[in-house]
């Protein structure tokens, strides 16, 4: 009922009812003018990381030019069974320099001119100023700042200044540890790739000069890509942020302290062992939230909410959200290693929702939001996830997106599935504004949270083996969420939940502050399975192939014949062999190219069912019942296993089909619909 | 007593048009054919390609069991399979068709001036044009507050049409500004100017609100002039459609309050209906397989909506014949073509 209050005609009512309540700020009982020291330690217990990268940071923010000024040590360990004579760093802010980089090439090739009206005050870039190599003790530092030039490893594209070569003056050994000081300036860009700032707002990631992962094959170092993420070493992070007084700051990891500077602004000293990447944001308009989540069998975890003032009512649900991620990837694949956790609530129009970044993490929801629907929920859910996939399992993004974004996917389908149901469909009109809810259209974890409909129209456009970075871009999130999300759910369905947990869980484990492979995942998957899966794994990952079975003819007729008999031991004419019961035959059909063992089950009017096992290898089977009873439907994979087969329609035959009913009732709904459209336009005569 | 004149003055308007409002809704009840001819109009034009899409619906699912659950309730899976699947007319077929999101999305598709497949745009032109012709002829039956014969409503029909061809050129034009000069200016120039770097999604709500206010206004003023021009055109027999859209202006600016409340009443009435179906409209929930029930909801909302769209052209009528300093109705005699000697020999024969 409360459903069809907010979406119903009275909803313009209450917009304005509440436009009129709400237009001053919302409940700031809890704004956080003064920031509190967390309770939380920033530190991990259990397996640790190599903390071969970590990184002393201090950083100022000038709100009103827009612009960092920063300076890091970096003590980096040499992890790799090489000898390296160099160090290659990102600088992701340079993707946003001009239309030239890698970055705004494949965002132009696949959305045309959107950037090209962008003022100068919109760009971002970052500048290294100086490099040096620090010694020990009393060692001068040797200055690098003449020697750095920029490469372009992927694409040899000479505007691209995403990646910084560093020279060194002698080679590092296995095992070795070196001290790089690095200072720069950068620009905050108007939000790209979910950096950057909006009026007082301001989401800085990707922001300083990270160095890349040195493998066992030599720098994996990319440029930034516009369908990639990140890959990178764990470590400490120490990071000292100055921003101006009052103003609200979140971040990776935990405050230490916050010390008053006499310039009328504040630093804010943040630490973390054991994480990727490091993140913040800085407003004056958060609303500060705390809760525990605290749960049987798993350790506590501190959660601090960074609220919009006008999402104020929304905060349970944030939580809400954020603590059944904490439990069920808690008990599927492993505990949460951290013990604190920061859920920032982006501002409108920032586009930094819906990103991850270690024990730190950003949402989205809408002003209208109405219950029973997923939305702040998916996106808390999912980026919640990320922490245990991305941020505990570090895989290679730049690479392969899919092992961190489909395994999350999946899980953060299955979240939903399993606290949040039932909730529904739903849409938006009037600029997006206003929200409308279908009761009737059930979520779904398969269509909608497996994403369904989106790797049905992108299925073939990509092998998943191929690197991501060099994905379509247009196409990239449907092979590395949905199809991933589909092809683990179809395992799931295959194999049994429990089995693919386990498998998971173990993963899980294996590779925690670690950069598992695909083969890897692959392996573990194996193991734990008790099975061979690559006849399944080739498919799904290394090709682009599409699954279709189909169920092409269905007859059940009486026995009957009509030709030549014996007779009595004679041959002879007859014209008519009458027999008891029914012959039925069923036709199946593969086709696709995807080659999936299916069920065909065949019913027949006196309940009486026929089950069938075919291996789907060949392009077409047939079977041929002979019964009492008349055969009334036919279905291929009837528990619908094979979740990533793309025409599910011809999966079954009824001999008693209602298409025309089913037509018809739908049909008279979009008459009404059209009828209106006619009397909605009929308005200009 | 010069207090009580002025007063009576300053109120005699909202007399006027309420008397034209509830003139209007008489007129209108005691027309019901015309009711019928409108209602049938609308339907043998959304026919063709509700049939359509039945067809597609039908062959899509074919001999399928996920008919079954369509039947009863809905296959989400099916439909978005047939929607990825289908042509433009199909990916028509969304959610938002049902109930009273239907109307929603009407609106919406108008204010945020959303494109539409051809094959609609084709049939929204077919109505407007079915209407153009009509409209002649529905005015004068309103005008005339009587029963007219078929032969002479068509011939009214007839006679206007090309005058409201050249009308609806005009109006074409005005409208074609308002949507692409208009709402482009409002809701990307100015809209992105003004909200560009809000990070308050309800003010930037309350912004979009007040365009989608100066927008409609400007339409509603559109809209009430023309409907003046047509009116004037119908009563006062006028052939300059440029001099019936300047006789329309200086009525509008004579009596702007009563034309403007006049327009407004009658708006409440369509909110009226609005509220009515957004009442009723769950009864046609998606998950009962019976298609009386949605079907004469939806129909009587559809006449309802029509009704309403009557009430406009018989209470704008009614308001301008009560101000008129003549009698109520000056279009010319209904010519009557004199019969062939033959025919008239016959005639007489019979009597």
């Amino acid at each position: 009922m409360l459903i069809r209050l907010i979406s119903g005609c009275t909803v313009a009512v209450a917009i304005w009812v509440a436009l009129f309540l709400q237009v001053a700020p919302a409940d700031t009982t809890f704004a956080a003018s003064q920031p509190t020291i967390s309770s939380a330690t920033g530190t991990v217990t259990g397996k640790i990381s190599p903390r071969n990268a970590n990184y002393s940071i201090d950083v100022r923010l000038d709100t009103e030019q827009r612009k960092l000024e920063g300076r890091e040590v970096l003590t980096w360990r040499n992890n790799s069974t090489l000898t390296t004579s160099e160090l290659k760093f990102h600088l992701y802010y340079n993707a946003w320099k001009n239309t030239k980089s890698t970055w705004m090439r494949a965002r132009l090739r696949r959305r045309g001119q959107q950037f090209h009206d962008r003022p100068a005050a919109d760009w971002g870039w970052i500048d290294v100023t100086a490099v040096r190599l620090l010694g020990e003790g009393t060692v001068s530092p040797i200055d690098l700042t003449d020697e750095v030039t920029y490469i372009a490893p992927d694409d040899g594209n000479p505007d691209d200044e995403t990646v910084l070569l560093v020279p060194l003056p002698q080679p590092i050994s296995p095992g070795n540890t070196i001290r790089v000081e690095l200072e720069w300036t950068s620009r905050v860009p108007r939000t790209f790739a979910r950096t950057g700032a909006i009026s007082d707002y301001f989401f800085i990631a990707q922001w300083f000069p990270k160095i890349g992962v040195l493998e066992n094959t030599g720098w994996n170092c990319h440029q930034f890509h516009a369908a990639t993420e990140f890959f990178s070493d764990y470590g400490v992070y120490d990071v000292r942020i100055t921003i101006p007084t009052g103003w609200v700051v979140g971040a990776t990891g935990v405050v230490r302290d916050i010390a008053e500077n006499t310039d009328g602004t504040t630093t804010h000293h943040y630490y973390q062992e054991d994480v990727h990447d490091f993140a913040w944001t800085t407003s004056p308009d958060f609303l500060d939230r705390r809760d525990r989540f605290e749960y049987p069998s798993l350790p506590d975890v501190e959660i601090r909410l960074l609220l919009q003032p006008e999402h104020a009512d929304q905060a349970d649900r944030h939580f809400a959200a954020t603590k059944n991620t904490l439990r069920y990837y808690g008990e599927w694949f492993g505990a949460y290693p951290y013990d604190h956790i920061t859920v920032v609530d982006p501002a409108w129009q920032s586009r930094t929702g819906g990103m991850e970044y270690p024990t730190f993490f950003t949402a989205g929801s809408r002003w209208l939001a109405p219950i029973n629907v997923g939305s702040p929920e998916e996106v808390t859910i999912h980026e919640a996830g990320h922490q245990f996939w991305y941020g505990v399992v570090g895989n290679n993004e730049f690479e392969d997106a899919w092992l961190d974004e489909g395994l999350n996917t999946f899980a953060t389908a299955r979240v939903m599935e399993a606290s949040f149901a039932p909730h529904y469909r739903s849409t938006r009109f009037f600029g997006g504004f206003i929200p409308w809810v279908f009761p009737g259209i059930n979520w779904s974890r398969e269509i909608d949270g497996n994403r369904l409909t989106g790797y049905r129209r992108n299925a073939r456009m990509d092998s998943q083996a191929t690197p991501t970075y060099r994905y379509w871009p247009g196409s990239a999130s449907s092979i590395s969420y949905n199809k991933t999300a589909l092809w683990l759910h179809t395992l799931e369905r295959y194999l049994g939940w429990a089995v693919l947990r386990q498998g998971m869980a173990s993963f899980y484990d294996q590779w925690k502050f670690g950069h598992p492979s695909p083969d890897d995942f692959f392996r573990t998957l194996n193991e734990e399975s008790g099975q061979d899966l690559s006849w399944f794994f080739d498919q799904v990952y290394g090709t682009a192939n599409i699954f279709d079975y189909g169920l092409q003819e269905l007859t059940s007729r009486p026995n009957s014949g009509r030709g030549f008999f014996h007779d009595d031991g004679e041959s002879r004419f007859t014209h008519d062999v009458g027999g008891s019961g029914y012959e039925t035959k069923v036709v199946v059909r593969r086709y696709g190219e995807g080659i999936f063992p299916i069920e065909v089950v065949t019913t027949f009017e006196d309940g009486h069912e026929e089950r069938e096992q075919w291996n789907g290898e060949t392009r077409w089977t047939a079977f041929t019942y002979q019964h009492e009873a008349r055969a009334t439907q036919a279905l291929v994979d009837p528990k619908r296993i094979l979740l990533l087969d793309v025409n599910y329609t011809n999966n079954s035959r009824t001999l008693a089909p209602k298409a025309d009913a089913a037509a018809t009732k739908w049909s008279v709904r979009w008459l009404i619909w059209l009828q209106d459209l006619l009397l909605t336009y009929g308005f200009f005569i | 007593m010069a207090d009580l004149v002025a007063g009576s003055a300053t109120h005699l308007w909202v007399l006027h048009l309420i008397h034209a409002f509830f003139d209007g809704l008489r007129r209108v009840w005691r027309a019901p054919t015309l009711m019928v001819g409108v209602y049938l109009i609308t339907l043998i034009v959304a026919a063709p390609l509700t049939l359509t899409l039945h067809d597609a619906i039908a062959s899509h699912l074919g001999e399928s069991v996920s008919a079954e659950e369509m039947v009863t309730g809905v296959h989400w899976d099916w439909w978005e399979e047939f929607r990825a699947q289908s042509d433009e007319l199909g990916s028509t077929f969304i959610p938002s068709v049902i109930g009273f999101a239907a109307v929603l999305s009407n609106l919406a598709s108008i204010f945020d001036a959303v494109p539409l497949p051809s094959a609609l745009v084709a049939v929204i032109v077919l109505y407007l044009a079915f209407w153009s012709f009509l409209i002649g002829g529905i005015l004068d039956r309103l005008a005339r507050q009587r029963r007219v014969t078929n032969a002479a409503f068509f011939s009214a029909c007839g006679t206007y049409f090309f005058r409201f061809c050249r009308l609806a050129g005009m109006a074409g034009f005005v409208y074609w500004a308002i949507f692409s000069v208009l709402h482009g200016w409002l809701f990307e120039d100015l809209y992105e100017a003004v909200t560009r770097n809000l990070t308050v999604e309800r003010t930037t709500f309350l912004i979009r609100l007040t365009l989608y206010g100066v927008f409609g206004g400007v339409l509603a003023l559109a809209n009430l002039v023309f409907d003046y021009a047509k009116i004037r055109a119908v009563v006062e027999d006028r052939h300059s459609m440029i001099g019936a859209l300047l006789g329309a202006l200086r009525f509008v600016r004579r009596h702007p309050k009563a034309t403007f409340g006049l327009y407004l009443l009658n708006g409440m009435l369509v909110v009226l209906v609005l509220v009515g179906y957004a009442l009723t409209a769950p009864l046609t929930e998606i998950n009962t397989p019976s298609i009386w029930t949605p079907l004469l909801i939806g129909q009587a909302y559809v006449v309802a909506r029509l009704f309403t769209k009557l009430t406009f052209y018989a209470s704008q009528t009614a308001y301008f014949q009560s101000q008129l300093a003549h009698a109520g109705y000056v279009a010319a005699p209904r010519p009557v073509w004199p019969e062939s000697p033959a025919a008239e020999a016959i005639t007489n024969s019979t009597l």
